[in-house]
């Protein structure tokens, strides 16, 4: 790949917990636009992949550039803000902030959300409320929570607060974002829909989709590209047909069946 | 009876201006700041020494409060980022580094002695006869309009409770803003909130302040009020009281602030007069230590009767996190 196509390009990023290397030595371009499936046995270091690239862990090594821009170095709301936003894997949410509030939270482009910004640019501060509050029940009924949408998301399911947060990170306008198991305990006929959306969302808004995920016919449905983690390492990176041939070489090889299990 | 209900209105009207403080900083933004006494006593101190030194009260009073919201960056900057327990403990040990410091800095302070001592021993030393000269004329005003002399401290109340109501409304404003929604939402999860693009620590920086400047106004109308005052008046208990008010008032609810600072400066000045059979058993000096025990045990009933306080709400306090 050209390196003017690639959107996220990471090289040699590394990290170690005391003697353990969680990711070793990864270097890794995503396509502007595309759809990349992350893959591997649980303790593979994807997360720990992902907190490299947002910067929630500030002593990896390696470079990173997002969008023509060298982001290692910089913290993850700096990150954020360059349009590259991720989800985690144990959802966080905003427990005693409605739905709707949690949605607005991430609204970018609100001028109240400054100190004092709610008397001094008092009319633009409605103003900008009204449409994100519109734009975040758009996005809730998507989603299929908008029935919800005034009720405290404490009080939502496991796989509801993964849908919460898909919405938050949606309505940063992001470039590019990083899903850690969007699906995990997603009713497997919503998580359908919402792979129509990431496709719909890649087409219309042109967003790149980097996720990981254990549901291997999924993974195969969706992405454009699969790359396979194990220990750290990158161990195979294609088109979901070549890594479906290449897995099963591989589980044969190491005599292992948890590469593609689902989770 | 009415010289009750007056001095409950004026101590009332600063812990709801001070508790306002530690209602953005600790109920929003989620930051237990038990070192918020330590910035009224910095407003007052730094009030009271421009104005021995020269500044006429309208300047000075600016100083007060600036001073406030510096040492409270001076505070914040190393401090926001720890843990929530963490927090407590460094601010509780700042709050009284300040005290130790205003006792032991004689030349500034005047010492334990308290602000007579501002220029000296021997030399008394007077930051208040602009403010009483101020509060004066008001009173000659209400006086006239009434149709009958009132007490000086009637005066007090009627300057200090505009304030207070003002800022009241700004904090209720403020909270319910796009900012204090983010503090919320901090409070709640910060790593989420940095993953959403928002700069967490500046957000601190901002709540701690806001709190600080409001401590500082608190601390300006003390120092008005009682026309000296020493590093004592500036004890740890005076923080835990606001904290009582805050969380009796639900934690997040701003108009609950002055109704718990009312009942509290009411329960707190009344219980002075339990001098009723059984405890007038008590000796008037164990009586005073028996109110605390009193206002204590209440207290505690109340915190497990009702977790969320008086004016709280249950449901969204059994989401705790
Ligand atoms: N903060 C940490 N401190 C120490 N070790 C860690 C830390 N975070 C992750 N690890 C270790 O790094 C390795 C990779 O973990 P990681 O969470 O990245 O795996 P994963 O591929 O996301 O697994 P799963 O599919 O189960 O989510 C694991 O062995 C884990 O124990
Ligand atoms: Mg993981």
């Amino acid at each position: 790949m050209k390196p003017k196509d690639a959107i996220l390009s990471a090289s040699h990023v590394g990290m170690r917990f005391k003697g353990l290397v969680a990711v070793d030595d990864v270097s890794l371009a995503v396509a502007r636009g595309s759809i990349t499936a992350l893959i591997g046995p649980n303790g593979a270091g994807k997360t720990t992949l992902f907190n490299c690239l947002s910067g929630f862990l500030p002593g990896a090594a390696g470079s990173v550039v997002f969008d023509g821009r060298r982001i290692d170095g910089l913290p993850p709301h700096r990150r954020s803000r360059a349009g590259l936003v991720r989800t985690f894997q144990i959802p966080r949410i905003f427990h005693r902030l409605t739905l709707i509030e949690n949605m607005l939270v991430a609204d970018r482009a609100q001028p109240g959300d400054a100190l004092f910004g709610c008397f001094m640019r008092r009319g633009a501060t409605l103003a900008r409320t009204r449409a994100a509050t519109e734009q975040a029940r758009d996005l809730l009924a998507l989603l299929s929570i908008e029935r919800l949408a005034d009720d405290y998301a404490g009080t939502l399911s496991g796989g509801q607060r993964k849908l919460l947060e898909l919405g938050r990170v949606l309505m940063t306008d992001p470039k590019m974002i990083l899903l850690d198991e969007p699906m995990a305990g997603v009713n497997p006929a919503l998580g359908g829909k919402l792979l129509e959306r990431v496709e719909h969302l890649r087409q219309e808004r042109g967003i790149t989709f980097l996720f990981v995920e254990h549901d291997m016919e999924m993974v195969m449905r969706v992405s454009d590209r699969v790359v396979v983690l194990d220990q750290g390492r990158v161990i195979a990176d294609g088109p979901p047909d070549t890594i479906r041939a290449d897995l099963r070489v591989i589980d044969a090889y190491l005599g292992r069946a948890d590469l593609g299990a689902s989770a | 009876m009415l010289e009750f209900w007056l001095f409950v209105l004026a101590t009332a009207g600063i812990y709801t201006i001070f508790s306002l403080g530690l209602l953005v900083q600790f109920g929003i933004a989620g930051l237990p700041n038990f070192g918020n006494g330590a910035f009224m006593a910095i407003s007052a101190y730094a009030m009271a020494i421009s104005v021995v030194n020269g500044l006429p009260m309208w300047a000075a009073a600016p100083v007060g409060i600036g001073a406030a919201v510096l040492f409270g960056l001076l505070l914040a900057i190393p401090t926001v980022r720890l843990r929530s327990d963490y927090l407590a403990v460094a601010t509780i040990a700042a709050g009284e580094i300040v005290r130790y410091l205003a006792l032991n800095l004689q030349e500034l302070t005047g010492g334990a002695a308290g602000t007579v001592n501002l220029l000296g021993p021997g030399i008394a030393a007077d930051y208040n006869s602009s403010w009483l000269r101020f509060q004066s004329g008001v009173r000659g005003l209400i006086s006239n309009l009434v149709g009958q002399r009132v007490p000086s401290d009637v005066a007090f109340i009627a300057i200090l409770w505009p304030v207070a109501l003002l800022l009241l409304a700004a904090v209720w404003y403020m909270v319910r803003s796009p900012w204090g929604r983010t503090l919320r939402a901090i409070r709640e999860d910060e790593t989420a909130v940095a993953a959403l693009g928002k700069d967490v620590f500046a957000y601190k920086l901002q709540a701690f302040s806001v709190g600080a400047a409001l401590a500082g106004v608190a601390g300006l109308f003390f120092a008005w009020q009682v026309s000296s005052f020493s590093p004592d008046d500036f004890r740890p208990t005076l923080t835990f009281y606001a904290f009582v008010i805050v969380i009796l008032g639900g934690k997040t609810n701003v108009w609950a602030v002055p109704v718990g600072a009312v009942l509290f400066a009411g329960i707190f000045a009344g219980t002075r007069f339990l001098d009723f059979w059984p405890l007038s058993v008590f000796a008037s000096g164990d009586r005073a230590y028996l109110r605390l025990v009193l206002v204590g045990l209440g207290l505690i009933v109340l915190v497990i009767w009702r977790p969320q306080g008086i004016f709280g709400n249950r449901r969204e306090d059994a989401l705790e996190t």
